[in-house]
């Protein structure tokens, strides 16, 4: 059976990682030193580029590719480094930044390194508040090192790198939201086009990438992208770390080859609690839809989670046992995209609120036998029609969970209860 | 180099420029597309959703709104995919609608309604309690909010951002909680509020003065140009039962910009004021006696053959003519030339000249590459235009200068230069077109800029002008010879002339000199020793109160006629009121007169054609030296400020401005003399004289030394003082008590 | 790091002064960005550092810094939920609702919650001192049900361990600094919709948002769980909490080993 391959995720737990002279013992910022003495900034877009890795924020977009699409056009280009994460279910990134700041760092300078970026951003969802104060003392840390500053390592190249808090809102995630908010506007996201690349920061080429993603630049370097793409499939290739949460025994942040199957993960995390059986498992984020007990042979990695139906998403696996209420976990999940809802487009404004009410009204025995059609019609026909993916994210898991365990909704409305008075 | 593509809209192909949006390309073959947010002077913003449709080869649905079209694209927009889409979104935007639409004054022209109709499912699948969100906002003194209506498709938002650029109009919240809020305890306070109630696709946004008034299919309209200022915006005068119950913009108008002011919109509930003037009146005495018009000729003509027989046609003085139609002032010039009048002025505000070059549009001042203005700020003397001066600023990177001697001209711009070389220095390094605009009182720096603009004319730059009236029609005035001629005297000139005992008739249309002269005292004493002033006018003016006969007149929606604007065109005016009986409008006055006196009038071709040839001239003449600037030696400096809701005629019978009109107020820079905002105090001249009881006001764009009191408030007479003279501020009155340090 | 005790002692905050003392700071902030504008929410976090929430004179201070208007600036701080428009208690008390919460056991730690506090959702004790808020994911699923206290992470929450706590912060031991207070906080620091905007001509319409109240059915659904076998007509809300205190009293051995 697989198991547990460290990289980013190495040293943590055992080691003081957010000194940088432990970081720098363990061969830290060499990556960084060895690029501005060796390699162009092509060099290195090329071996990302080669390496397959996708943007291991949710989109698993290649970011090889998402580099090679600013233009050359002589503007100023920002990197921002993407630390929202709010994805139910997702807890890598807020490990990494506390855990293992400098190793973000170095990513973050690197991947600047490579797309010409002279002021770095990261951008750390506002509950990180511990997280953002280790973040900033590794800045500091490094800053003092020359790590970033004029003339990093002694070389031509200067970084600046600006932490920048969020505030509580979940769809600060989505790149141009995440602009917006950065530039100091309400967190919503852009009518594209123009992309991001394009006209980002203060309409300046711009990439976003997520914490992980830029984590892993160090390493590719390291060890060349022919490491990176010897695990996994073709096109998911390395590694990733998977939050597991849910009915196991031991819920973490585990990183393994892209390709271990669900099984194989879910022992990983300790098996299930109790002994109990798997019934489903939600395997990229809260946008994802679960994948059922027969499906757990599934390699965890893109292509193979898209052809269960799913998605990899976020690498978020939340695992249930046959005990859960899946009208609740559908209710927790609307809820939380109603909520984080920005509210520009109707569909996923009105919508969401709609399946939330209707979710609430069951529970509270209040249902009725049309809510079941309501609540498959409604989530589908909010789909695919609004300016960004959140109000795409709601259907998924409330519909999968709906077609398998329609009697729990079900039961919910033919015993309805007396009405709940306040 | 932009280059044509064809597109396939529902089987129909059309050729549109590359780039062009679908939802643009559909118009062309009258596909229209619905749309919530998107309008074509705001742009895409996305939000609504409404305008899906499919497009060949593209997996999702696509709004129409920010697709541009490319060559050989396939569009449905009633595919069975597309109309789904578009069935869902209006599922969701009717969720949570309240359905009022029996009580809503949007009913029959509302968005919602029809693309329902067009579009909708019969039912809602809704089985809890709608949401509710607060209802009858009062949002400022024009605009009433309702949340449930509102479908949040920001364009109100967005107008009040890209093209006011005032900021004022925000989102609160967010999701379904989403509403539109101005700050908090902040009122919706602009000159262009009533827009967003056009741009509103549903009920959500009305305006006080309209609501519960009427149904849109009861209102009888009729399309003529805005008077209440020089730039002559298009608008539609809705009548129902004899009331003008509200005006509309003309979306396709190339003067306005598909937009109105509010002054222009709401200065409609003067028309039925009961304290309008309806029948001629005769002072005697102390008492003004109610006269047919008849009498009132009579004693007009009698007055005039008297004063000519006595003195000559030297003692017979006009003033006025900025308000009236081309048409109406060419026929009082007519009728000045058969009498021999030759004192004959338009001028009896501070403006001294109409303009300074032939016609400009306005469309070229949003492409000028630098706009310098001159004067009075054109946000109060021509707000419409004012909104091309922020487009041409925000949108296309003019630069915008204010020129003029510090605290000469009201506010510090973004760049403010004092002088000359101030302002040469302030110019960018490239750019085409330079744009002056300007209010047409003489300044001691007036040769200067003159010489500049020669200068950078004679460079190859493209230069621009514009002069705002302070009357609708000065500059047609101009045009058409409201001017002294032959030796004859200017209004100052005719005004000291009536007060040395040398005028025996003065006769004074449309103007308020009372008011608006700048030397209260003079106007004040020349009008106490005339031995007969008429006046016409729909109110009882203060000009209008010192008169012998009132001849009670029309206002611009109950007359047929023309206009000249500030660029210089054209305009016509249909009357879509009926007056009130026993009023006339001033050209009528003027041939009624004529009969009276056996003088013959030109027919209606031969004027207009008088009139073409005139206004296309622009009028250069030799200007009466300007005054020198007046030494201060003490305190700080009286200057005067337009405001666009002031005045003494229309704005001040009006209970829809009322609300707007600024209170006599004394502006200062932040931190003048100690004074605060709400302080109340007096401001007194050398000689005296004295305004009391004006509130403070600071700002920060206030040239320090210098204090401003709002022109044309009957209340407050800004024009008691000169413009420049030293004043001393006493009896403050704080409102907050001193804090002890 | 100390906490305070006694109720609520609201000290007025002298506006100017403060923004003497911060400004450098500030400026310093606008500066390390290439547009002001991108200073706006860590001036808004600056602030409520030092009032405990967002005030009026907070968001015009920074509108005039950043050459914004006050709409903009109360639209951009609308929309986030960690800034405060009206003052909160001293202790703000996140739980988490988030699906790897709510699928453990944080409906009985919510209830419980609300039980040992006597408020709800969004609301805040009368002596000033809690404030609670049900929030989403809190990105620690490994570790449900979490919570965080002034933006300190709490895991694997217990019934004891609230007891606990709550204890600590009454007695002014527990190792978390409360947030400024400079003014007593009201009931919830939700801003209600019908003070929004300017509202002289508002009707006087109920919020069916208002935290609480009948709009807000969260703790309806926690409730439900409780009571569906024992319910009886006409039972008060206060009675539902505490019958399911005592539920929960009797059956905390269910807690999970982790």
């Amino acid at each position: 059976m697989a198991s547990i391959t460290p990289v980013l995720m190495k040293g943590i737990g055992e080691l003081n990682l957010r000194e940088i002279d432990v970081y720098k013992a363990q061969g830290g910022y060499a990556q960084l030193e060895r690029a501005l003495r060796e390699l162009a900034s092509e060099d290195v877009v090329k071996m990302t580029d080669a390496s397959v890795l996708r943007g291991r924020g949710g989109a698993g977009f290649p970011t090889g590719r998402k580099w090679q699409f600013l233009p050359n056009n002589g503007e100023p280009r920002y990197l921002v480094c993407n630390c929202d994460e709010a994805e139910p279910g997702t807890f890598k990134d807020h490990q990494l930044l506390e855990e293992t700041p400098h190793q973000v760092i170095e990513g973050i300078a690197i991947g600047s390194y490579a797309i010409g970026c002279h002021h770095a951003f990261i951008y750390i969802r506002g509950e990180f508040k511990r997280g953002y104060e280790i973040f900033r003392d590794a800045v500091a840390q490094a800053r003092a090192a020359g790590y970033i500053g004029k003339g990093i390592c002694g070389s031509n190249y200067d970084l600046e790198l600006t932490l920048h808090r969020g505030a509580g809102a979940y769809i600060c995630g989505e790149e141009t939201a995440l602009l917006n908010s950065l530039e100091g506007r309400r967190g919503e996201p852009r009518l594209k086009p123009p992309f991001p690349a394009v006209k980002g920061l203060y309409q300046k080429p711009t990439v976003v990438n997520n914490v992980e993603t830029l984590a892993y630049l160090p390493w590719i370097l390291k060890n060349g992208p022919e490491w990176f793409k010897a695990v996994g499939t073709e096109r998911s290739t390395g590694y990733k770390v998977v939050s597991i949460s849910g009915h196991v025994n031991k819920p973490g942040n585990y990183e393994v080859a892209l390709g271990t199957t669900i099984r194989e993960l879910i022992e990983i995390a300790g098996g299930m609690r109790q002994g109990r059986k798997c019934v489903a498992v939600q395997p990229g984020g809260g946008s994802s839809a679960c994948i059922f007990e027969e499906q757990l042979d599934v390699p965890f990695e893109y292509e193979s989670l898209a052809e269960a139906g799913s998605m990899l998403g976020s690498g978020a696996m939340v695992v249930f046992d046959e005990t859960t209420d899946f009208v609740k976990a559908a209710h927790s999940l609307v809820r939380f995209f109603a909520h984080e809802s920005c509210g520009q487009c109707t569909p996923c404004r009105e919508g969401g609120h709609w399946l939330q009410a209707t979710l609430e009204r069951i529970l509270c025995g209040e249902g009725l036998e049309s809510d079941i059609e309501i609540l498959k019609s409604a989530s589908h026909q909010l789909t695919g029609i609004n300016l960004c993916p959140l109000g795409d994210s709601i259907e998924p898991f409330l519909g999968s969970v709906i077609h398998r365990f329609e009697d729990q909704f079900r039961s919910y409305i033919k015993q309805p209860r007396t009405k709940v008075a306040s | 180099m932009s280059k044509d593509v064809t597109v396939t809209i529902d089987g129909v192909s059309v050729t549109v420029p590359e780039g062009t949006l679908l939802v643009e390309a559909a118009k062309k073959v009258d596909h229209e597309i619905p749309v919530y947010c998107y309008h074509p002077k705001l742009g895409p913003a996305g939000l609504c959703r409404i305008c899906l449709v499919e497009i060949e080869k593209m997996p999702k649905l696509q709004i129409a709104c920010n697709t541009p079209v490319t060559d050989g694209m396939v569009v449905h927009t009633s595919s069975k995919n597309a109309t789904e889409g578009r069935r869902a979104v209006l599922e969701f935007l009717l969720l949570n609608h309240p359905l009022d639409c029996p009580i809503c004054d949007k009913g029959g022209e509302c968005d919602l309604q029809d693309y329902v109709m067009a579009y909708g499912q019969g039912a809602s699948r809704l089985a809890d309690a709608k949401m509710h969100k607060p209802k009858a906002v009062d949002l400022g003194p024009t605009i009433v909010l309702d949340e449930e209506r509102c479908i949040l498709c920001l364009r109100c938002v967005r107008f009040d951002e890209i093209v006011t650029n005032e900021h004022s109009l925000r989102t609160e919240d967010r999701g379904a909680h989403a509403i539109i809020a101005t700050a908090t305890g902040e009122a919706y306070r602009s000159s262009f509020t009533g827009n967003v109630t056009e741009l509103c696709p549903v009920g959500a946004l009305t305006s006080k003065t309209y609501r519960f008034k009427s149904r849109p299919w009861d209102l009888h309209r009729t399309p003529t140009s805005c008077l209440q200022c020089s730039v002559g915006c298009r608008l539609n005068i809705d009548e129902r039962h004899g009331e003008v119950l509200r005006t509309m913009s003309d979306p396709d108008d190339a003067i306005s910009d598909g937009w109105l002011c509010d002054r222009g919109r709401y200065n409609i509930g003067f028309y039925h004021d009961e304290r309008r003037i309806t029948t001629p009146l005769l002072r005697t005495g102390e008492q003004w006696v109610q006269i047919s018009w008849d009498e009132a000729i009579e004693q007009w003509a009698a007055s005039l053959k008297e004063s000519a027989a006595a003195d000559g046609p030297q003692s017979i003085g006009v003033l006025g003519g900025g308000r009236l139609l081309n048409e109406e002032a060419f026929l009082l010039r007519h009728l000045c030339d058969a009498l021999g009048v030759k004192n004959v002025d338009w001028r009896t505000g501070r403006q001294r000249f109409a303009s300074h070059a032939a016609r400009n549009s306005l469309a070229e001042l949003e492409n000028a590459g630098v706009i310098v203005t001159y004067g009075r700020p054109p946000s109060q003397m021509a707000p419409i235009l004012d909104l091309r001066i922020r487009k041409a600023v925000s949108h296309n990177g003019a630069r915008l200068i204010s020129f003029g001697e510090l605290g000469a001209d009201a506010f510090v711009a973004e760049k403010h230069a004092n002088t000359l070389d101030e302002l040469r220095a302030a110019l960018p390094a490239q750019y085409e077109r330079i744009a002056f605009v300007s209010d047409g009182v003489s300044r001691p720096l007036d040769a200067a800029l003159a010489g500049l603009r020669d200068e950078l004319a004679a460079a190859g730059k493209q230069i621009v002008s514009y002069v705002l009236g302070e009357q609708p029609n000065a500059r047609g005035a101009d045009a058409l010879g409201l001017v002294p001629s032959g030796g004859g005297l200017d209004a100052r000139g005719m005004l000291e002339a009536a007060r040395d005992g040398k005028l025996r008739t003065l006769a004074i249309f449309g103007a308020n000199p009372m008011l608006r002269f700048p030397d209260r005292a003079l106007v004040e004493a020349a009008l106490a020793r005339v031995p007969f002033t008429i006046v016409s006018e729909l109110f009882m003016t203060q000009t209008a109160e010192r008169a012998n006969v009132i001849l009670p007149a029309r206002g611009p929606f109950e007359k047929t006629g023309t206009t000249t604007n500030v660029a210089g065109e054209i305009l016509d005016i249909r009357a879509g009121l009926h007056a009130p009986e026993g009023t006339l409008a001033d050209g009528e006055m003027f041939a009624v007169l004529a009969d009276a006196l056996g003088i013959a009038l030109p027919d209606v071709h031969a004027i207009r054609l008088a009139i073409e040839s005139a206004v296309g001239n622009g009028l250069q003449r030799d200007e009466a030296q300007p005054p020198k600037p007046r030494a201060s030696t003490m305190g700080l400096i009286i200057r005067h400020i337009e405001h666009i809701f002031s005045g003494g005629g229309t704005s001040a019978f009006d209970a829809h401005i009322a609300a707007l009109r600024p209170g006599p107020a004394l502006l200062v820079a932040r931190g003048e003399a100690g004074l605060e905002d709400g302080d109340v105090v007096d401001v007194v001249a050398v000689d005296g004289t004295r305004l009391d009881k004006l509130t403070v006001r600071t700002g920060n764009r206030i040239a320090r030394g210098n204090v401003f009191v709002i022109d044309g408030l009957p209340e407050a007479p800004a024009n008691l003082f000169a413009d420049g003279a030293a004043v001393s501020i006493e009896n403050v009155r704080k409102v907050r008590e001193p804090v002890e340090a | 790091m100390i906490g305070v005790s006694e109720a609520t002692t609201a000290s007025a905050v002298d506006f100017p002064a403060l923004l003497e003392r911060l400004r450098p700071e500030l400026e310093a902030i606008i500066a390390q960005y290439e547009e002001p504008r991108s200073a706006l929410l860590p001036l808004m976090h600056r602030f409520q550092q030092e009032e405990g929430y967002v005030s009026r004179e907070a968001m015009s201070t920074a509108a005039e810094m950043l050459g914004l208007t006050p709409a903009i600036v109360e639209s951009v701080v609308s929309f986030y939920t960690l800034f405060f428009r009206k003052p909160v208690g001293k202790y703000m008390l996140q739980v988490c609702r988030g699906l790897s919460c709510v699928i453990d056991d944080a409906e009985e730690i919510m209830a419980y919650f609300r039980k040992q506090l006597g408020i709800g959702h969004l609301e805040t004790t009368a002596d000033g001192l809690f404030s609670y808020e049900e929030v989403e994911c809190l990105a620690a699923c490994d570790r449900a049900t979490c919570m965080q206290v002034n933006l300190e992470f709490v895991y694997d929450l217990t019934p004891q361990m609230i007891d606990e706590m709550l204890a600590a912060i009454r007695a002014g031991t527990y190792p978390v600094a409360p947030l400024a207070q400079t003014r007593k906080p009201e009931r919830t620091w939700k801003v209600p919709q019908e003070t929004r905007g300017k509202s002289a001509g508002a009707q006087g319409v109920s919020d069916p948002n208002d935290p609480g109240g009948v709009g807000d059915r969260s703790g309806v659904i926690m409730l439900e769980r409780f009571t569906q076998e024992r319910w009886l007509e006409g039972r008060s809300r206060e009675r539902m909490v505490s019958d399911a205190a005592a539920w929960l009293a009797t059956n905390t051995e269910e807690k999970k080993g982790h």
